[in-house]
């Protein structure tokens, strides 16, 4: 028989098996899967699975990932012949699902190779302080310089760049959103006790709105030159991310992948640098269908607080029909469509691409994006009234 | 099995909800872990229904909070009854009270408006069901706020002091996905999702809801629900379409589906002007039998 002991390191063991294949496992959550465990009758697998599944799977995108942990974890000990509550007493699990489960083992492996950024070029973590950078003039020329054309060895210094007029540009818009003292809604309950004399109410007591913040969805073209503006406009956006209230980013080329979890946290710099990495070379383009999976999928990313950014130079393999359909769904969502197109930079440049002309006309605001300057422009356009 | 997750399941099918045991242990695990439920799952799969079922299995109350865009402390917990203080106010004017006399007299219980949470919170006797309903269309502000009421069940009244829950309530949070929840809410909650219904779940829903509908009529009614809902469409239909259409067909006394009776009904399955006309295309392309026929 099973003590609870065993059956606790069992299940402390099984949340560490879900924490390397990326699921946010917490230690009150295993604490309630003990419990739960408790009320279930542990000689029914499905039974058990089910009740770990409620209590530690927290979304419906963690399910297939918790199946094959499960499916891993506690099957190995049952082929042993021990019977479903032999499987609890043994007693290094873990050890023993590595050994045992080398599919899960390798899959959380890679999962972790793809979270586990920290780890690498611990050494650029100063670019989080504020630089002192002798004033900006000094670098207009920098400013107005077509990223493309940069050597590679000043790359560095114009992301350090990007960074920091971010930054400054994150103060201001702070600033700016300090409560007024007229104007917002009447506090009655504040008006109340103010009047509480007089037997009507003559001086009203008012409070600022609160203020959503705005949310910001990124969706970036990756395929061939752009994948180096998407870098640039990842790395300004996500040092500005404090005055949005949730940034989501999408890579796509023919394929759409989510990014997110991957840029969160400190190390997203360098997870950035390694988003070339996640391209697909083959084939050209079908922002359509990279739009629709985003509007199938992740559509509820997106409402009247969302600013929508698609950054790409148009060029579409796919139907253009697809595209406006497409973009029109997410007009309706949005609260705003940018679309930025580095091209655009060039002055001879005209959106004649079939892609770049179904999708023109359902665009709140159509940018460049290919320089510093037009980058800090861009923050103008990242506000909703 | 274990027998009190039977039980759950056979006392839903009793209320007329049709169940499997995934639901059924998740409400079992919310009633005996005492720990809020977060319902995921498209519109119109019986999310806010679990809840109902759950209040009357337990023979206790029902308490519903409806989230909007908006919603803040004073419509979800509680507020001052401003025309009743105004009045009180009016009333006193002559009076030699003081003061703080008056103040206390407009700040207490009688003025009091109780909202949903604070009515979960100060229910005397047996625990009640709190529904917060549709968590995902409330601002990020309120799921912050809501999430420090679920985790001590105690609110506190400036005027009146600090009320605790005798019996936390039992919480069932239901999202539709329109917006992303936070992680914090999510960890603080059970969790399941509900998909659509499986073909044989569905016939079991249909004829347990509408009896006016035949075996038959039930299962090409599930049948072509099930094809719907692989075609892309922007409002995919949910267990509600299905019964609403059901009924409607019932009505009509009809006992089959045919190209006709579907074309004058479509209305109750899909109910985007988009959906209609894309349904009709995949209709007139692949005829009914594609939509009804047994699928491998």
């Amino acid at each position: 028989m099973q003590s609870p002991r065993d059956l606790m390191r069992a299940v402390l063991a099984f949340g560490g098996v879900l924490r390397s294949a990326g699921l946010p496992v917490t230690t009150p959550e295993v604490m309630d899967a003990v419990r739960a465990l408790e009320v279930v009758d542990l000689m029914d697998r499905h039974e058990v699975y089910l009740a770990l599944r409620t209590v530690l799977v927290n979304r419906m995108e963690e399910q297939p990932a918790f199946d094959r942990c499960f499916e891993a974890f506690w099957t190995y000990r049952a082929d042993e012949g021990q019977g479903l509550d032999g499987l609890i007493t043994t007693a290094q699990p873990a050890r023993a699902d590595e050994e045992h489960a080398p599919d899960l083992v390798e899959s959380a492996q890679e999962k972790q190779a793809q979270i586990a950024l920290d780890d690498w070029d611990e050494g650029e973590a100063s670019e989080d302080e504020p630089l002192e950078v002798p004033g900006l003039s000094d670098r207009e020329v920098l400013m107005e310089q077509d990223f493309s054309t940069f050597p590679a060895e000043q790359l560095d210094e114009v992301a350090r760049l990007t960074v920091l007029i971010a930054k400054r540009l994150a103060r201001r818009v702070s600033r700016r959103r300090k409560p007024t003292r007229r104007g917002g809604v009447v506090d009655l309950r504040r008006s109340m006790r103010a009047n509480l004399m007089k037997g009507e109410i003559i001086d009203l007591r008012r409070r600022a709105r609160r203020r959503r913040k705005v949310r910001l969805v990124l969706l970036c073209d990756v395929s061939g030159s752009m994948d180096l503006y998407s870098r640039f406009l990842l790395q300004f956006l996500y040092a500005l991310q404090n005055v949005f209230g949730r940034v989501e980013t999408f890579t796509f080329a023919t394929r759409l992948t989510r990014v997110s979890d991957l840029l969160r946290g400190p190390s997203y710099k360098r997870a950035l640098k390694r988003l070339t990495e996640v391209r697909d070379w083959s084939g050209g383009t079908r922002i359509g269908d990279a739009i629709r999976d985003f509007n199938q999928e992740w559509g509820h990313l997106v409402d009247r607080r969302t600013i929508v950014l698609i950054l790409s130079d148009g060029w579409d393999t796919g139907e253009p029909d697809v595209l406006a359909q497409e973009m029109l769904t997410l007009k309706r969502r949005a609260g705003r469509v940018l679309w930025l197109n580095p091209l655009l930079g060039n002055p001879s440049y005209e959106p004649l691409t079939r892609g770049m002309a179904a999708a023109l006309p359902l665009v709140d605001h159509f940018a460049a994006a290919h320089n510093l300057s037009s980058l800090r422009e861009l923050a103008t356009h990242l506000i909703l009234r | 099995m274990r027998a009190e997750i039977k039980k759950i399941q056979d006392m839903m099918e009793t209320a007329d909800y049709v169940t499997d045991p995934a639901i059924a242990m998740s409400v079992h695990l919310a009633m005996t872990l005492k720990k809020p439920l977060l319902i995921e799952g498209h519109a119109g799969v019986g999310k806010t229904e679990i809840a109902k079922v759950m209040a009357k299995m337990l023979g206790t109350s029902l308490i519903r909070l409806q989230c909007y865009e908006g919603l803040d402390a004073a419509q979800a917990l509680y507020e001052w009854n401003y025309p009743k203080q105004l009045l009180h106010i009016k009333l006193e004017e002559s009076t030699t009270h003081s003061t703080s006399e008056k103040e206390a007299a407009i700040f207490s219980p009688p003025f009091l408006i109780r909202r949903p949470l604070l009515q979960a919170i100060s229910q005397p006797g047996a625990p009640p069901v709190l529904l917060i309903d549709e968590i995902d269309r409330a601002d990020e502000e309120f799921e912050a706020f809501l999430l420090e009421v679920l985790s001590d069940f105690q609110v506190t009244i400036p005027e009146i002091g600090t009320i605790k829950a005798t019996q936390p309530p039992y919480v069932i949070l239901t999202s539709n996905r329109v917006r992303e929840l936070s992680d914090a809410l999510r960890r603080r909650c059970l969790y399941m999702w509900i998909d659509f219904p499986g073909f044989e779940k569905e016939v079991r829903i249909v004829t347990r809801k509408v009896p006016g509908v035949n075996e038959r009529l039930a299962r090409e009614i599930s049948r072509f629900m099930e094809t719907v809902r692989t075609i892309r469409l922007a409002k995919v239909p949910g267990v509600a379409e299905t019964l609403d259409w059901a009924q409607a067909l019932s009505s009509l006394h009809a006992d089959h589906l045919d190209e006709e009776l579907v074309a004058e009904t479509l209305g109750c399955v899909v109910k985007d002007a988009d959906d209609i006309k894309r349904l009709k295309r995949e209709l007139a392309s692949g005829g009914i039998g594609r939509f009804v026929a047994a699928q491998s």
